[in-house]
């Protein structure tokens, strides 16, 4: 591989990397208050959705993203009140939740633009170089000559690093999702904040989302999330919940991805179906292998009643 | 007395499904005492507890604090009056250190360095007041039951609270950490602080409280200065009828002096040069020991040092890293769980809520876990027989005197001390050639202890072998026919029944050899 064409593989990861970052983290974040969200596929779709409209109509990619965290806030919302305030299974809402968003995004792009032979286009992020470190040989093209997106999300998991081991807000976040009735014992409001980290979770999905449209096509199309949201599932484990393995996993997954475009462009004999199948494989073999020492919350998945003795 | 109390409560009802847990309980805390809160098992000490902390909210009845009125809806509000509370069963992070589980929920610097440094300070100052020790680094699940406790009592006073409740916080601390704990109550309650006190043992009550309340079956029967208390007249209101009182006072030193002759030549557990070592280091060490049929062989010391590993490393729980073990005459070394309980061993595990239950299984499905494969909880091909189950839940649950709505409860909802007995009757409805009890009576009433108590020397009396793991000094020289006591995971040395001395062993505790 050329110097060049190594540059080029490695600023396509940069791009990739965004939509799993978001959704990942978002997933994280709900998770280590005990909510297990398994609605990201429908949630990204609502982002596309929403986020492209948003910017076609109001001829503006800010209004766009803001529209689309607005909806995946609400989309947050409703899992939290589902699950926390009705107590219901939270697979059977979080499933009921991606249907949902799977029906709507397509329905209020059939709304608002129609059916069409040439979809309406929204112009693309531009990538805004950073000051001197964009020069730098190699490392500036690939690292800091990237859209605002790909510096927020990196940004983003750094935040949520300190915010979660490094606070007393986080301690208290973290013991939610490990053993609500000890939390619940100390004063600390088990709804208010599974209520908090599910609508930030759902706007940062819906980012995800919206991000698709305005960075690869240009519109929204049905198939536009391919499973990124799934994966992030995966990825979640994969990075044992923690922000800065989340992270890590994230360019993992997003090299495969590109990778896979490639094979599939090239054709060099693999085919790309197996290329795709590889972060699934990886996480189960880092799940084995590599960190046996992270555990995903305690309390993942359940939900919380106080007068309840099996709550803890 | 005509002081207001500074805790009132009055017409406390709740009930939880069919089971009227409270019905009607009135109860005052006098500023500046110790009250001591009795009640067999499932009597409704907790669940009362729970009410004034705001886990439980009342059917009704109303709370007052320092003569007013006041609505408790969460522990929040409770934390917010200056109420505090040790939980029966621990409330705590596993993964979290100890220093983390104590700042939990309280005001924590929210800048970028979450400093605990002063936290930690603060920490060793109240364990060096008051005696408790601890490290405040520790992650709490790599703690015995005895330190997790300390931790549960400085939680809520590292919070300076003024009304303290303390929900069974001797379970799993040892003598000395007994008295440590009552002088600083003492301490505290000079200095204003109220404290409720829930216990079993009476001999805790009659040191320390000022006055005794007792419950039973979710009623107040009784309030009043220690002073005119017996402990008779307590165990009497307790238990309730004349003849329930004459069985539980039946068991005496004597009767069971009288068994102890009783051990026959076969060997049934024979352990030798058993060492366990993890990450954390070596656990066990050079250990041999042996049981006999109707033997009840003792194991002493202070919490943590071995024991539980020693139980773990016996039933195949924990991989030995040399030594044997062999039970009968079978070499059981490196054999599966399930394998080696099927040989007729019997196994109550100290800490009942992490190895000892599924707490949404129903009671039934609790009772006969172990013996599901076997027949006639499952048929030929593996089908579970129900009625079988039942039928034999029914009859365990009258016989241990399980409080539970019935077989098909979950198991969750039973009081602590019932969630030990539905462990004992586990153990006991199967004929085992080999007991292996850990604080086998912990948080048991007295009648229940007592029962136990009759259950392990009949089955001594039929050649069950018993390796009777306990913190309880006084159960050990009352139940034992020789006591082994561990240090740092080593037989410091073993004592025949007639050379049993409380100093000796608790010197042997510290890791002073026996010179005899
Ligand atoms: N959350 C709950 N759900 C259902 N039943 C409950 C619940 N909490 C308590 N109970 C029932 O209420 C009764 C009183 O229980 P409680 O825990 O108050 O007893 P206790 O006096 O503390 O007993 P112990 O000495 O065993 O701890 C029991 O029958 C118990 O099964
Ligand atoms: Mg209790």
């Amino acid at each position: 591989m050329t110097t060049s064409s190594f540059i080029d593989f490695a600023a396509l990861v940069m791009l990739a990397v965004v939509p799993y970052i978001l959704a990942s983290q978002g997933t994280m974040l709900a998770g280590r208050t005990g909510l297990f969200i398994v609605s990201q596929e429908g949630i990204m779709l609502v982002g596309a959705s929403v986020g492209f409209l948003g910017a076609y109509l109001f001829d503006s990619l800010l209004v766009g993203v803001l529209l689309a965290m607005l909806v995946g806030g609400l989309m947050g919302l409703v899992l939290a009140y589902f699950t926390t305030t009705l107590k219901l299974d939270q697979f059977v809402v979080g499933l009921a939740v991606f249907f949902l968003g799977l029906g709507l995004s397509s329905l209020l792009f059939k709304v608002v633009i129609g059916v069409t032979l040439q979809p309406p286009i929204v112009p693309t992020l531009d990538a805004i170089p950073i000051p001197l470190l964009s020069r730098i040989p190699v490392l500036g093209p690939i690292l800091f000559r990237q859209n605002i997106l790909v510096y927020l999300s990196v940004l983003l998991s750094v935040a949520l690093y300190l915010l979660l081991y490094k606070t007393g807000m986080g301690l208290a976040l973290r013991s939610v999702g490990e053993n609500p009735k000890a939390a619940d014992s100390l004063g600390i409001n088990v709804t208010r904040n599974r209520y908090v980290t599910a609508v930030i979770a759902g706007m940062l999905m819906a980012l995800a989302g919206a991000y698709l449209p305005m960075v690869y096509t240009g519109t929204y199309t049905e198939g536009i999330v391919r499973g990124r949201g799934w994966l992030s599932i995966a990825l979640t484990f994969f990075g044992g919940w923690t922000p800065h393995l989340i992270l890590l996993g994230s360019f993992f997954f997003a090299g495969v991805e590109v990778l896979a475009l490639r094979v599939q462009v090239t054709s060099i004999g693999i085919p790309h179906q197996f290329l795709r199948m590889l972060p699934y494989l990886a996480t189960i073999l880092v799940m084995i292998f590599a960190f046996r020492g992270v555990r995903p919350p305690a309390f993942l998945g359940q939900n919380y009643d106080r007068e309840s003795r099996t709550s803890s | 007395m005509n002081q207001t109390p500074i805790l009132h409560v009055e017409g406390i009802n709740k009930r939880f499904g069919a089971v009227q847990a409270l019905k009607d309980v009135d109860l005052s805390l006098q500023s500046s005492e110790i009250h001591g809160l009795l009640g067999g098992n499932g009597a409704g000490k907790t669940t009362l507890m729970n009410v004034v902390y705001g886990l439980y909210k009342p059917d009704s009845g109303q709370i007052f604090l320092r003569g007013r009125p006041v609505t408790i809806n969460s522990p929040r509000d409770a934390i917010a009056h200056g109420i505090g509370m040790v939980h029966q069963h621990f409330l705590q992070i596993n993964t979290y250190t100890v220093t983390e589980n104590i700042v939990l929920g309280t005001p924590i610097p929210h800048r970028p360095t979450m400093d605990l440094t002063q936290a930690r300070d603060k920490i060793r100052a109240l364990s060096d007041r008051f005696g408790l020790e601890i490290d405040p680094e520790a992650h709490i699940e790599d703690l015995p039951m005895g330190a997790r406790q300390r931790v549960e009592i400085l939680k809520a006073l590292y919070r300076g609270v003024d009304i303290l409740i303390l929900d069974e916080p001797t379970t799993n601390l040892t003598p000395q950490e007994v008295d440590s704990l009552f002088e600083s109550l003492k301490l505290m309650v000079a200095e204003g602080m109220s404290v409720v006190f829930i216990t079993h043992k009476l001999r805790e009550v009659m040191s320390v409280c000022d006055t005794i309340s007792v419950l039973r079956e979710g009623r107040r029967l009784l309030t009043a200065p220690r002073s005119e208390l017996s402990e008779e007249e307590i165990v009497r209101t307790m238990v309730g009828s004349e003849e329930a009182l004459e069985d539980s006072m039946l068991f005496s030193e004597q009767r069971r002096d009288e068994e102890a002759g009783i051990v026959r030549e076969e060997i049934v557990l024979d352990v030798s040069d058993m060492r366990i070592a993890d990450e954390n280091g070596v656990l066990v060490d050079d250990l041999s020991l042996s049981v006999r049929a109707g033997e009840i062989l003792g194991i002493a010391g202070v919490a943590g040092n071995g024991q539980q590993e020693l139980a773990e490393g016996i039933l195949g729980i924990r991989p030995l890293s040399r030594g044997r073990v062999r039970i009968g005459d079978r070499d059981v070394t490196g054999l599966g769980t399930r394998q080696i309980l099927h040989l007729g061993v019997a196994y109550v595990p100290e800490d009942r809520l992490q190895d000892g239950f599924l707490p949404t299984a129903s009671v039934a499905q609790n009772l006969i876990l172990g013996a599901q494969r076997r027949t006639p909880y499952s048929s030929a091909r593996g089908v579970l027989n129900r009625r079988a189950i039942t039928e034999t839940a029914v009859a365990l649950i009258q016989r241990f005197h399980i409080r539970t709505q019935g077989p098909e409860d979950m198991a969750a909802t039973l009081s602590g001390g019932n969630i030990q007995r539905m462990m004992l009757a586990r153990a006991f409805a199967h004929p085992v050639r080999l007991l292996i009890l850990h604080n086998p009576t912990s948080g048991l009433d007295i009648p229940s202890v007592e029962f136990v108590y009759d259950l392990l020397l009949s089955h001594k009396r039929e050649g069950t072998a018993t390796l009777l793991i306990s913190d309880d000094l006084d159960e050990l020289m009352l139940l034992s026919d020789r006591i082994a006591t561990l240090y740092r995971g080593r037989i410091v040395g073993v004592l025949e029944r007639s050379a049993f001395d409380k100093y000796t062993i608790g010197r042997m505790m510290s890791g002073v050899e026996a010179h005899d």
